[in-house]
């Protein structure tokens, strides 16, 4: 895997997350959406390397975002460089409808637990608060942006939008082998597989902050063989 | 909400030091300021003379540290700490630190650590700078247990002394005795202990010789018995029963006796029995007796393990034993060819001789014959007594010597001023190969027969030694030909260029270097001692090393003694043979970081003596 793989979009792909942001301001309505919006994003011409980075994870009670509810959230914030635990951040939220048997075992969360919890709604505007400015590090980007993205229509009817570097995705590319060079499977892309691939520890998953942890330190990794802190950081988000 | 950084401080507190402050609130606190770093293989984390204020743990992969020099110190993987010293130290670094492998690091600031280190000892105790005070502190903490091997005599006694005056009689003496039923008496005049009288010196000395009834005790006690201050160690008294073959010692306070200590006592107290095997030695017959005992050694050594004896103890303990066997066989083999024609003694070698074998060690022994020997009168005479004693020495498990230097071997079984002219060879015209060979004639000691030969022949090798400074730079040469390994790498032993092996032996590269370097020292200042650590009382009363250095041998000796010992015991356990293999994955981490600064001080120590007794040419 030589370094720098992944510096390839092309002109057209490139988005341009402060431009985006400016025009939702004017269009989400008055509350702490808007001023997250209002508070803006870093250029697209911003290098990796001073991109400020938030690591996130989500529990939830199931997989489908319609239906299923966020239980917990954990942030932890990063740059191409270093993990810093002084900003680690952690929410437990009580889900409208019960738990169900099988996502207690998954999230070793129990009722109890949850009981004494607020409900997501009410820590949504410290969630913003947090996200504010900030690159998302998630893996697999499409879980924890449509959960956020309903909880935000719910809470203020409207979509919560944020740029993402997706470790799932980065590791699709670095391992991406056209046809004719591939070998049997494909290598798997969990959280784990990818982690091991850089002889990174094996945690324990499905607690939010571990998790969020276990992204940030998966995304150093692929910083230091495959990323150019250098370059603009629009080559990388999505 | 409070956040807490399960995964971090999990794997913060499953290693020293942190493991001792797991419960400390703080932690969490401290876990929340650290900082996360991924290093690929071949990265510099502190460049050699760079600042550093922070200390590393190494979550996942591993770290090289080299010295100014570029010499490799030591590898570190999973779990270990770096970065401390330069922070203790307020200033520089003055190693460099390299990632091997792809590392993952937690960055934890200088003010947590300073803080934690001043708070708490156990926390600072494992930062300890200097490699001697770190082995110390360690050695000291393992021996907090009350056992026999640590409590004073004293504390074995039951009684006040039961006595009688020396004007009494047997008979008044016997029934003294039946009315407190003890089974030893200690005779007195005006509160001075002038003897002591035994259930078995009635019956062999009164009753077997049928005297009569008001016979004084005078007659048949035993005079100027041996005995202990009240302040010494339980197992000191053990040693004591041993080496004299006796079972009471009376214990005095201030020059009054204040009671007896029985081997009835010691074994109440702990029952490993050696002191029980050494008399049931004495009592054998036959060979077919003494090999049945011999086969309850492991036994006993395993049990001495077990009872937390420290090296010295169960050296001394296999050592008398060993010696009880030769001395035992020798009185066989002279009931079967006679008595000798001319004074001949029985000298042990090399570890026997310095009171520190331990279980499973081939035989190393010589003859020293009186000068008024003739070989073609006498020799058929020794040859055979010679074959005989080591060939069932053999068959007590004490192997024949693959070196052949035994007895048997008509080299090694020779007139005193014979003996005197090797000697006066081996130090007047050194060769360093034969000296290797040679090192382990100069710890000998007798141990049957006539002892004055082997002392004669101690103190020729003495004076030689001190009167030939060239041989004693031989010596020092050698000293330095088995260098201990760098330290531990995972699971291998890691050596100073980068090798990694599988396993090392011990005793080669650990224990017989310590006791190369004390001979040297121990020659050079004309000790009379056999023993490792009497020889470095010796050395370090005559001032030849800088203060202290001298008893960091010891440390160093016991420490990996112990090591060799206990892995010693789980081969014993496992149904293996003992040797002095050992395997870096049968290790715990206590043992491995000690090891290392043992292994650091006899190489520091192999160095100084090559300065120390540099001969003219070099």
């Amino acid at each position: 895997m030589s370094k720098h793989v992944l510096k390839n979009k092309k002109e057209e792909e490139i988005q341009d997350w402060q431009e985006m942001f400016a025009q939702w301001a004017e269009e989400a309505p008055e509350g702490p959406l808007k001023r997250y919006y209002q508070a803006g994003m870093i250029a697209a011409n911003t290098s990796l390397k001073d991109a400020p980075l938030l690591a996130l994870d989500l529990e939830t009670t199931g997989l489908d975002p319609h239906q299923d509810e966020i239980i917990s959230l954990g942030l932890i914030p990063l740059s191409s460089k270093i993990i810093r635990c002084q900003g680690a951040k952690y929410w437990m939220a009580k889900p409208e409808h019960s738990l169900n048997a099988e996502s207690v075992t998954i999230h070793e969360i129990t009722h109890a637990e949850l009981a004494g919890a607020p409900s997501l709604n009410a820590i949504l505007d410290e969630i913003l608060i947090a996200l504010t400015n900030q690159v998302v590090v998630v893996h697999c980007v499409s879980i924890e942006r449509q959960f956020l993205l309903e909880a935000s229509m719910k809470a203020y009817g409207y979509p919560l939008y944020f740029p993402v570097l997706d470790t799932m995705d980065i590791e699709r590319q670095a391992t991406f082998k056209p046809w004719w060079q591939r070998f049997g499977r494909r290598p798997s892309l969990r959280l784990d597989a990818c982690r091991q691939r850089y002889k990174l520890p094996r945690y324990k998953a499905h607690h939010a902050l571990t998790d969020a942890l276990s992204s940030a330190e998966l995304l150093q990794a692929q910083i230091s063989y495959h990323m150019d802190p250098e370059a603009d950081i629009s080559n990388y988000w999505m | 909400m409070d956040v807490e950084l399960t995964e971090i401080l999990e794997a913060l507190c499953q290693h020293a030091p942190f493991n001792e402050i797991a419960d400390d609130p703080q932690l969490n606190d401290m876990a929340k300021e650290i900082e996360i770093q991924y290093v690929r293989a071949g990265e510099m984390v502190i460049a050699q003379s760079a600042l550093n204020n922070t200390l590393f743990f190494i979550r996942s992969g591993a770290i090289e540290i080299l010295s100014k020099e570029k010499k490799l110190i030591r590898r570190m993987n999973e779990g270990e700490l770096f970065g401390y010293a330069s922070i203790l130290r307020g200033g520089k670094s003055s190693q460099a630190m390299r990632t091997i492998e792809d590392s993952l690091l937690y960055r934890i600031p200088a003010r947590w650590f300073l803080k934690l280190h001043q708070e708490n000892d156990n926390f600072s105790d494992f930062f300890q700078l200097a490699r001697e005070a770190r082995l110390r502190a360690a050695m000291d903490a393992q021996n907090s247990d009350v056992s026999l091997m640590t409590c004073p005599v004293v504390s074995l006694l039951r009684r006040p002394p039961i006595s009688t005056h020396i004007d009494s009689n047997i008979r008044v003496a016997a029934q003294i005795m039946a009315e407190h039923r003890v089974s030893s008496l200690l005779i007195t005049d005006n509160d001075e202990l002038i003897g002591i009288l035994t259930d078995r010196d009635l019956r062999t000395r009164a009753v077997a010789q049928g005297l009569a009834y008001d016979t004084p005790v005078s007659e048949i006690m035993t005079r100027d018995p041996i005995v202990m201050d009240s302040g010494d160690y339980a197992s000191e008294a053990v040693l004591k029963m041993m080496e004299r073959n006796v079972h009471h010692i009376p214990i005095v306070k201030n020059g009054r006796p204040i009671g007896v200590v029985s081997t009835g006592d010691i074994i109440q107290k702990e029952s490993h029995g050696s002191v029980y095997l050494i008399s049931d030695i004495y009592k054998q017959t036959s060979i077919e007796g003494l090999k049945s005992i011999s086969q309850k050694m492991t036994h006993t050594f395993t049990q001495l393990v077990v009872a937390d004896a420290n090296t010295q103890m169960i050296g001394n303990a296999m050592s008398h034993i060993g010696t009880a066997f030769v001395k035992r066989l020798l009185q066989l083999a002279e009931e079967i060819y006679g008595p000798p024609p001319v004074p001949y003694c029985f000298i042990a070698l090399g570890s026997q001789a310095r009171e520190e074998q331990t279980i499973k060690t081939d035989q190393d022994n010589a003859l020293i014959l009186s000068d008024k020997y003739d070989k073609k009168l006498h020799g058929e005479y020794f040859e055979a007594l010679s074959d005989w004693v080591c060939r069932n020495l053999d068959e007590c498990g004490y192997t024949l010597c693959t070196g052949d230097i035994m007895a048997s071997n008509p080299r090694w079984r020779q007139p005193l001023k014979v003996w005197q002219e090797y000697f006066s060879d081996w130090i007047q015209k050194p060769k360093a190969e034969a000296l290797l060979r040679m090192s382990i004639f100069f710890d000998l000691r007798g141990i049957y027969g006539d002892k004055t030969l082997a002392k004669q022949l101690n103190q020729h090798i003495r004076q030689q030694a001190q009167q030939h400074s060239g041989f004693l730079t031989f010596m020092a040469r050698n000293a330095n030909q088995r260098k201990p390994p760098l330290g531990f790498f995972r699971q291998f032993v890691l050596d100073g260029e980068g090798k990694q092996s599988r396993t090392f032996n011990l005793k080669e590269r650990g224990i017989a270097p310590i006791i190369d370097i004390v001979r040297v020292h121990a020659l050079a200042c004309g000790s009379d001692k056999l023993n490792t650590l009497e020889r470095i009382e010796d050395i370090e009363a005559a001032g030849l090393l800088p203060g202290g250095r001298a008893k960091d041998l010891a440390l160093a000796l016991e420490m990996i003694g112990m090591v060799r010992i206990r892995n010693q015991k789980e081969q014993i356990e496992a149904g293996e043979e003992p040797n002095n293999h050992v395997n870096p994955e049968h290790l715990s981490s206590f043992e491995k970081r000690h090891l290392r600064d043992a292994f650091h001080i006899v190489s520091r120590q192999q160095e100084f003596i090559k300065f120390r007794y540099a001969g003219k040419r070099s």
